[in-house]
């Protein structure tokens, strides 16, 4: 697989960018040749997005330089750029030349478009929407525009910025042909993911990143499923101080759930615990608060709370249950409105008239001690929640929910975007809500995450629970094997190509 | 915790500091717009606008606007659009003299009954869009040329004349020698911003207008309060129309639409007023005034007549404008793109 290197296209040289007192990346050398895929791996937070902006040009340089010479840099970014409504001929034609107003060639568009597409080695209705297409499809039009008018002549780098993201078995095989293939003609290609094994399976030398500094850069020979894992994680992982472990009285209580892409699955969580939620993406592992919340529809199930039954969002508080969703910006707060605002938006019903008069004063007084407990800065609740950095609005969100003191606590992805010192910082709000007797269910995608805080993690796949782990089986690697769907172990491949996927980062 | 001990609230809600931002142009750059109106009015006509009558006037007319304005505040906040503000308007103003005069019902059932079927198009509307799922755009600019036709069928497309002089008394009696129209203005625009502002309720209505799906999973009944903020709007705009048909006395047929865009101007106008942004009800009565000032002073010195549209037209514009960047500005913009550094080929 690894044949002969081409040229060194691009030679990145100890590259630095910090933030505030954080680095991001200290010191990254890499070089793209000619033909050849290099992988970049890494932990959320590692410093793989900030290569890719910094190639980019978004972010500026604090120390180091890219050597690109003639070579152009060409991007696939997460969210594509391609406009759904229109087909593959329209958006392959978009941004091109000319002057607006000149005849359209549709015949001529759609014969360069169906060669373009066809030398990528899939056939694809290029007159279809598409938003008709399937993700791996879409990712190939967009690559085929980014390589347009991509000849011999020309010293092409394409970036892929975790293609793969959104895609599922068969699809990252379609795609990953692709990028051999791209690479084959003589581009080079700089591939971002956090999916291990296929990173073995298409990369000829793998960087792994981790807190910003290059911890290995191997060709794909040398490297195996293990080694990676090793690298990307490191040696050490630290043991946060867990809770007692002393189960209370169980508190939540859920039975046969089905909904969505769960089908069935039951959990009893007893005060003080923490339970944690693991699988790969697509394994409903991210569907279960919610339903449990009531906050997406179940289609069976019963869920209790302290023996009795909850219906819907409404009852659900009533009963003592916080939800914290993933997404903070669609589900999780008004971001338009101030933090204290944010912070006393929930009324638990029944409790509480609406009609009643609101007290400034005692609100910020009452926000002000929050803001203290939680270490929300700056200390300005009466902004506006936008104003915040993720991981204050993150804590705010959070703050909102314990405020009203939760019997069961159900957080989705509760440190996702969020700094380190934040992340700290919120897992101290759990550990401490969870000493205090509350019942949590923590859904993530940060193994790591889940090793730390969880009395017991149930593994999800396929939208039932596979596996449960506690007490010394409860370790990251543990939980990412326990992760790998049944039939991928079982799948023909070579054996020193883990076939394991690690989808441990959101995307 | 140990984050939380270096942790310093800042205390900077000084008088004089609260007090400067509240007087600082951007907080409050209508009442400065409308105070250098006021001048450069009163010295281009020092005859005729600087007097108590015109003040009279200006507050008179502007009553039944300003109900309609502020009716208009609520969805908006709930983040729901009404166009149908006008024709509703015109909907209780021809009811009420068709009940008056057609069904020869007293003045007191004649209103209970127009705001009552005002209630139900309200209703309508909120069901509509929160049942139907119809964007409240697409649903009140329907329900508005539906309505139309109502008025032109129970009206005849005639003026619905002598209402009687019990009924004029509604909104022309003098208190004071301000007629009550006005007082009924300010004691529903008090009310609304009583709930807007001062109760959980209006904390609901505006985290309904600023993510509907976060005021879900926080246990707000999102669809009740838009269905409420259409039904409270509906409701007030059938008071300006017994209003202005008081006022009038007279059923007309017509009057209706002319007054959504003053509305709409005024409550988004009042939007960039006092509250950062947001749509709230003491702003849109200022802006109700300052338009009618700007309006009125330009009369008075002689400007032809469609100089109010103008005016209106283009203050909605500015305001939106004004708006939208007040939004932009306050969202931490990422670091222009910048070329990286390219040295020579490898």
């Amino acid at each position: 697989m690894t044949g002969e290197r081409g040229r060194a296209l691009v030679r990145v040289e100890g590259l630095t960018k910090t933030f505030g007192p954080t680095a991001a990346l200290a010191g990254v050398d890499l070089t793209i040749h000619a033909g050849e895929v290099v992988a970049v791996v890494g932990h959320n937070g590692s410093g793989k997005s900030t290569l890719v902006k910094v190639l980019a040009g978004l972010h500026s340089l604090d120390a180091g330089q890219v050597v690109a010479g003639a070579t152009e840099l060409r991007f696939i970014h997460q969210d594509l750029g391609l406009v759904g409504s229109l087909s593959t001929v329209e958006n392959l034609a978009l941004g091109i030349g000319g002057r607006p107003w000149r005849r359209l060639r549709k015949a001529d568009e759609r014969r360069e478009a169906r060669e373009l597409v066809r030398r990528f080695g899939v056939e694809v209705d290029v007159d279809a929407p598409i938003e008709g297409l399937s993700p791996a499809e879409r990712t190939i039009v967009a690559i085929a525009r980014a390589l347009r008018g991509w000849d011999d002549r020309r010293e092409v780098v394409l970036v892929l910025d975790e293609p793969t993201a959104s895609l599922h078995g068969a699809e990252v095989d379609q795609l990953m042909a692709v990028v051999r293939r791209v690479a084959d003609h003589g581009a080079g290609v700089l591939f971002i993911s956090h999916r291990l094994d296929e990173v073995l399976d298409v990369a000829d030398t793998i960087v792994a990143l981790r807190n910003g500094r290059v911890v290995g850069d191997l060709p794909r020979d040398d490297a195996d499923y293990k080694l990676l894992v090793e690298l990307v994680a490191g040696q050490a992982v630290e043991d946060l101080e867990r809770g007692s472990g002393d189960r209370g009285e169980p508190v939540l209580e859920v039975r046969d759930l089905a909904g969505g892409g769960i089908r069935q699955l039951g959990v009893t969580v007893h005060a003080g615990e923490v339970v944690g939620l693991a699988g790969i993406l697509g394994s409903g592992r991210d569907e279960v608060c919610a339903a449990v919340f009531g906050g997406s529809v179940r289609t069976a199930g019963v869920i209790t709370v302290g023996g009795r039954e909850i219906s819907d969002i409404r009852d659900s508080i009533r009963s003592g249950v916080a939800f914290v969703p993933g997404d903070r910006h669609r589900h999780g707060a008004v971001m338009s409105m101030t933090a204290v605002e944010n912070l006393v938006s929930v009324l638990v019903p029944g409790t509480a008239s609406l009609w009643r008069r609101v007290r400034r004063g005692q609100e910020m007084r009452e926000a002000t001690e929050w803001f203290k407990a939680c270490g929300v800065l700056p200390a300005r609740p009466q902004m506006e929640l936008t104003q915040f950095s993720g991981g204050n609005q993150q804590k705010v969100v959070l703050a909102k929910w314990l405020r009203t003191k939760p019997k069961v606590l159900l957080l989705e992805e509760p440190t996702q975007g969020v700094d380190i010192g934040a992340r700290a910082a919120i897992h101290g709000l759990v550990m401490e809500a969870a000493r205090e007797g509350a019942a949590v269910l923590v859904a993530s995608s940060e193994t790591k995450e889940l090793a730390q805080l969880c009395d017991r993690v149930l593994v999800l796949a396929g939208g039932v629970v596979v596996d449960e782990l506690s007490g010394a089986d409860l370790t990251e690697s543990q939980i990412l094997h326990a992760s790998v769907p049944a039939q991928a172990v079982t799948e023909p491949s070579a054996p020193t190509r883990g076939s394991h996927l690690y989808d441990v980062m959101p995307s | 915790m140990s984050v939380a001990s270096s942790v310093k609230i800042e205390q900077d809600d000084s008088v004089w500091r609260s007090a400067r931002r509240f007087l600082s142009f951007r907080n409050i750059s209508a009442i400065y717009i409308w105070i250098a109106m006021v001048i450069l009015f009163s010295v281009l006509a020092p005859e005729t606008f600087p007097t108590v009558d015109t003040i009279r006037i200006v507050l008179t007319d502007q009553a039944v606007t300003a109900v309609l304005a502020v009716g208009l505040v609520v969805p908006l906040a709930a983040g729901a659009f009404d166009l149908s503000i006008g024709s509703q308007l015109g909907l209780g103003a021809i009811l009420v003299a068709w009940f008056l005069r057609n069904q020869e019902l007293g003045v007191v059932p004649a209103i209970v009954a127009s705001l009552a079927i005002g209630a139900c198009v309200g209703l309508a509307n909120g069901l509509l869009i929160t049942k139907a799922r119809i964007s409240s755009f697409i649903t009140t600019l329907g329900m508005s040329s539906v309505l139309l036709a109502v008025i032109s069928w129970i009206s005849k497309d005639a003026q619905i004349l002598n209402l009687g002089s019990a009924f004029q008394q509604v909104a022309n009696r003098q208190i004071l020698s301000i007629p009550l129209s006005v007082y009924i203005m300010i004691v529903l625009a008090v009310c609304v911003w009583w709930v807007l502002d001062n109760t959980y309720m209006g904390r609901a209505v505006y985290a309904t207008g600023g993510n509907a799906d976060a005021a879900r999973l926080a246990g707000i009944r999102t669809h009740a309060v838009v269905v409420m903020s259409l039904v409270s709007c509906s409701v007030l705009a059938a008071v300006a129309g017994i209003l202005l048909s008081s006022s009038l006395a007279t059923g007309d047929p017509t009057v209706g639409p002319a007054y959504m865009l003053p509305a709409f101007a005024a409550a988004f106008l009042g939007s960039t007023q006092f509250r950062n942004g947001r749509f709230n009800v003491l702003g849109t009565v200022v802006a109700v005034y300052v338009l009618a000032t700007g309006v009125k002073g330009l009369q008075l010195i002689g400007a032809p007549v469609w100089i109010p549209e103008l005016f209106n037209g283009v203050a909605l514009l500015i305001a939106v404008a004004v708006t939208r960047r007040q939004g932009s500005s306050k969202r931490s913009r990422t670091p222009a793109p910048k070329r990286v550094a390219v040295g020579t080929a490898a």
